[in-house]
């Protein structure tokens, strides 16, 4: 079964994009805040992760920064989502090497195809 | 006050006469602008004054000689000088001969009258005096004015000592009296030149007190603008925020909804379905209205950025009329859409295009009842095929010929009535008309009341996200370009 690990620190957008995940038949598993996000990709072990850009202390960008750091966890696929649709913040998502960008609130055909994509099916 | 009335009305005729002889060249520089209107009035006033001497001489000497009548020549020769100025403009040259013409009418009078005795010495005073009002600061002028005045004093000095001073037979108490006339006249002629000073200092006092209030009124105003800013900024930010801020809690209630639908699917249980249709509904409508508001005062704080893509008019069309579909539903509105075949993919920021598309169709939605609304997308012909417009015509209410021109300022409702009856903040076409200002586009309206409106989206294939385009303001256009088109359809 497809793990995904989301990141992601409101938690009724979290508990939605759990259920909905879980519905579409994947795994999912949660990470608060951009610390334990690093540390659950390393631990969990993901197939992809979807990591909210607005966390607190430590942002998505940060995040994925180390995520893309570290070698056991740099070929995991990361969706980034943000709230608005900037180009600047594509632009940043793409020099940081995540696999693609979404916006908020989720499309859910749109983010299943960018998953898809993501994990090359 | 009429009396004063009077005299300021003679100053002020008398300036503009003094301005009259002001030569161009003079005339832009203030201070010496200043030195010839003391030169001027001197000059225009001065032989009223002085010519009472030889009318005096005359009248008290038992025989009067040619002396007086060359005395009388020369005084009235200042006249001359204000027109020499006007023709030549040469000011320190006249200035100069103007003093010499001086110190020789009253050497002169002083030699034939009585030398150091004479009744007109007291008008040697005014010759430094006048130097001074018509000279100033100019060094060299000064210098040649006091050579000049010696030397005159010399010659005056030779003449009396080598020449016999002529002899008048004016009796003792004639004399005296010529004294005191010729004196009053010096006075007179001094204090004039004094006050009129006096008033130029005073004037420019006047003037320098109002630079420096208007120099106040800039400072404050400098201030008042940067406070304006200020609060306009807060206020941007306090949108921005605040729309952040309700955005949060509106995801999670469309999120949820759009969950609970998806789960009522899978179980076949639509029981709630149209309930959470609505919750929906109404969740994605306020959504709209709280992005319109973020939208606006991101540009507005010049925030918002282009994100550039390929995409297909169609599917952004079609996306514009889902967004607004129960809209158009509600008041029972037929919906046309034609797409010309040969518009290409366009290369731009499909969520604005959508967005400022949707703004327009839900107000034509809004304001139609029972009527038809009509999408029309085509190539502009006359812009090279380098532009496409999307025209959304309606059969509604209309909009009067005299809002026309305001429906794209912000928070403009037609008027209070319209507003109560069919709601609406104002926000939706004036974000259209800023969006289409930062795809390099315009937004155009025409209306004719009753019969309905058109509200034209003029956009480039290709939009470009570095430099804008000089801002093509939205005309709104009274006269009605579509009425054939009605006319038309009322046939």
């Amino acid at each position: 079964m497809t793990k995904i690990l989301i990141v992601e620190d409101n938690e009724m957008n979290l508990d939605m994009l759990t259920r909905r995940l879980v519905r579409q038949g994947f795994e999912v598993c949660a990470a608060l805040d951009g610390e334990r996000g690093v540390r659950a990709a390393d631990t969990e072990s993901p197939d992809l992760i979807l990591m909210d850009v607005a966390l607190g202390e430590m942002d998505g960008w940060e995040a994925t920064t180390l995520i893309k750091a570290n070698p056991k966890t740099a070929a995991i696929p990361i969706i980034t989502l943000t709230a608005h649709a900037l180009a600047s913040d594509q632009r940043k998502s793409i020099e940081i090497g995540c696999a693609d960008f979404d916006t908020k609130p989720i499309d859910m055909p749109r983010l299943l195809s960018k998953i898809k994509n993501a994990l090359g099916h | 006050m009429p009396r004063k009335n009077h005299i300021a009305k003679l100053i002020v005729a008398l300036d503009s006469a003094v301005d009259w002889f002001i030569p161009a060249s003079l005339a832009n520089d203030n201070n010496a602008r200043k030195q010839a209107r003391l030169f001027l009035i001197s000059h225009l006033l001065g032989p009223f004054i002085g010519n009472t001497v030889p009318v005096s001489l005359y009248v008290f000497d038992p025989t009067p000689r040619w002396d007086i009548g060359v005395l009388a020549v020369s005084i009235t020769g200042f006249w001359v000088f204000p027109f020499v100025l006007r023709a030549i403009g040469n000011y320190n040259c006249l200035a100069l001969l103007s003093i010499q013409n001086l110190t020789f009418c009253i050497l002169w009078s002083c030699f034939f009258y009585g030398g150091v005795f004479s009744p007109t010495l007291p008008w040697v005073l005014t010759i430094p005096i006048l130097a001074f009002f018509y000279i100033g600061g100019a060094a060299r002028a000064q210098t040649i004015a006091i050579f000049m005045f010696a030397f005159d004093l010399v010659v005056f000095g030779l003449c009396s000592f080598l020449l016999d001073a002529p002899v008048n037979d004016i009796p003792h108490g004639a004399m005296q009296g010529l004294g005191v006339i010729s004196t009053i006249a010096a006075a007179a002629y001094v204090s004039m030149m004094a006050v009129y000073y006096a008033r130029a200092i005073a004037s420019q006092t006047e003037l320098e007190a109002v630079r420096r209030q208007q120099i106040e009124t800039a400072e404050s105003l400098r201030k008042a603008t940067l406070a304006a800013e200020r609060a306009g900024k807060a206020k941007s930010e306090f949108l921005a925020k605040m729309s952040h801020e309700l955005r949060t809690p509106l995801n999670a209630v469309i999120g949820y909804s759009q969950m609970l639908l998806e789960e009522a699917e899978d179980t076949g249980d639509d029981e709630d379905v149209p309930d959470i249709e609505r919750i929906l509904a109404a969740g994605a409508h306020l959504l709209r209205l709280v992005n319109n508001v973020l939208d606006l005062s991101k540009i507005e704080a010049g925030h918002m950025e282009l994100f550039l893509q390929d995409f297909s008019l169609e599917v952004v069309v079609q996306a514009a009329i889902e967004e607004v579909r129960r809209e158009i539903g509600k008041n029972r509105n037929s919906l046309s859409v034609d797409i010309a075949g040969d518009i290409p993919a366009i290369h731009g920021d499909q969520a604005k295009t959508q967005n400022a598309l949707s703004n327009l169709i839900q107000n034509a939605a809004k304001f139609t009842l029972d009527g038809s609304i009509s999408i029309v997308c085509r190539k502009v012909p006359d812009t090279a095929d380098d532009c496409f417009e999307i025209v959304v015509t309606d059969t509604g209410i209309g909009i009067e010929p005299r809002c026309l021109p305001h429906i794209f300022e912000r928070f403009a409702v037609v008027n209070e009535e319209t507003a109560t009856k069919y709601g609406g903040t104002g926000i939706g076409l004036a974000l259209t008309r800023e969006l289409c200002r930062l795809m390099g586009g315009t937004v155009d309206a025409a209306s004719e009341p009753g019969r309905g409106s058109t509200f034209t989206l003029t956009l480039p294939f290709v939009m470009d996200d570095g430099k804008r385009r000089p801002s093509v303001r939205g005309k709104a256009r009274s006269e009605a370009p579509q009425a054939s088109l009605y006319e038309k359809k009322a046939a």
